[in-house]
């Protein structure tokens, strides 16, 4: 990538994260140049360890481009709780907050640009911009409201249904995400998730 | 109240007096006899309580079956949450199990808190920032370990439960049928050194 393009494509990474911001409150130019400092870009390659299992998280990412997933290993293998494509957060959670090792891994599935923030740099963001500490608390808010919502329809709903609201609200995921990751973070066996595949191409015929 | 919510904030943040003041004047105390429902589902959820004495539950209806996700003891934080920070309809019941005492903030006084410091705004985060680890913590908890390794955990943690809560309570809770609930229970008996 030539100098000039990289710049204008650092450009538009940039106006994702204040319209991310202005999702919460109003964030204006002057303010959002101040904070901008505090967060950096970081690259990755596709299918690449962000945070390795017993490693402490350093940052919260906002993925910019390209889409991560989080999991958890087990003896016979791994389950993913989350997928995170552009304009989502991911980190492991616990390991940031507590200073702690993480118990899961968070790795991308495609090549991925996150937008992060270190975690003592956050600290100091907190403490020079009082206003930044109520953004937190609303982002903080809002990903505790999704989790919620996502385990109670885990609870609630069938497979069948979980199935078929997730194609709904995320049709390109199915192209975008290996079937495993999927059938995994939605707790559905491999097996049931091919067959309820067939359910969803007779839908869109009729 | 002082020091039961001293207790609850401590972990996360020292309140200076006039602060702690300031949070206690806007404190409801609200007392309820056992088995009251202090919401159902569709209404609107108004306050987040600190347990200050009892023990509650919140649950869901998937069908006509129970499924609670949350037995909240002294201090341990209990609202639908999710209808009172986003300010939908409940999905959820809570209901007493004993006589409670609740420590209760409305969203209205706790609106006025954050507006009147910035360090209420960060006490604020951090409360919910633990909320939110609960839950991540809650499901690692049930990816990674089998139905008796979660009875185990959970009796060990919470021993004086085993003794308040029904048991179809508790089984519903962790996710486990009551028969094999029943089985596990009796595997402790023979073996309460395990407990110590």
């Amino acid at each position: 990538m030539t100098q000039a393009k990289s710049q204008k494509h650092n450009g538009e990474v940039w106006d994702l994260l204040h319209d991310f911001l202005r999702r919460f409150m109003p964030v204006s130019d002057s303010e959002f140049q101040a904070w901008k400092p505090y967060f950096e870009l970081r690259t990755f390659d596709k299918k690449q360890v962000v945070t390795a299992l017993g490693e402490q998280e350093e940052y919260v990412n906002i993925v910019a481009r390209g889409m991560a997933r989080k999991y958890v290993k087990l003896n016979n293998g791994e389950v993913t709780m989350q997928i995170a494509p552009e304009g989502h957060m991911i980190h492991a959670e616990c390991s940031f907050h507590h200073r702690e090792p993480a118990a899961l891994v968070v790795e991308t599935i495609e090549p991925t640009i996150f937008i992060s923030i270190h975690y003592d740099n956050l600290q100091r963001l907190y403490d020079a911009f009082p206003r930044t500490e109520q953004l937190g608390r609303l982002f903080v808010t809002e990903m505790f409201i999704i989790k919620d919502r996502r385990y109670f329809e885990l609870l609630k709903k069938s497979t069948r249904e979980i199935f078929l609201d997730y194609m709904s609200a995320h049709p390109h995921m199915l192209q975008r995400v290996p079937q495993k990751y999927l059938a995994s973070y939605l707790n559905i066996k491999p097996e049931t998730f091919s067959r309820l595949k067939h359910l969803l191409r007779r839908k869109k015929v009729s | 109240m002082e020091a039961v919510l001293r207790q609850f904030l401590d972990p996360h943040i020292q309140l200076s007096n006039e602060e702690m003041s300031a949070m206690v004047a806007r404190m409801e105390v609200r007392h309820f006899p056992r088995r009251t429902m202090l919401i159902r589902e569709g209404e609107q959820e108004k306050y987040l309580s600190l347990v200050a004495k009892g023990l509650l539950r919140k649950f869901f209806y998937k069908g006509k079956q129970e499924v609670i996700t949350q037995l909240a003891g002294e201090g341990a934080l209990i609202s639908s949450s999710v209808s009172f920070f986003a300010g939908n309809p409940s999905q959820y019941y809570i209901e007493t199990l004993e006589p409670v005492t609740l420590f209760s903030l409305s969203r209205e006084a706790l609106e006025d808190l954050y507006a009147k410091s910035h360090k209420m705004q960060r006490m604020g985060r951090l409360i919910i920032t633990e909320l939110y680890l609960d839950k991540e913590r809650w499901e690692q908890h049930h990816i990674c370990y089998d139905v008796k390794t979660r009875f185990m955990k959970f009796i060990h943690q919470h021993p004086d439960l085993l003794k308040r809560v029904p048991q179809k309570y508790l089984a519903s809770y962790l996710n486990i049928k009551p028969e094999t609930f029943s089985r596990l229970k009796h595997h402790l008996k023979p073996k309460p050194e395990v407990l110590v």
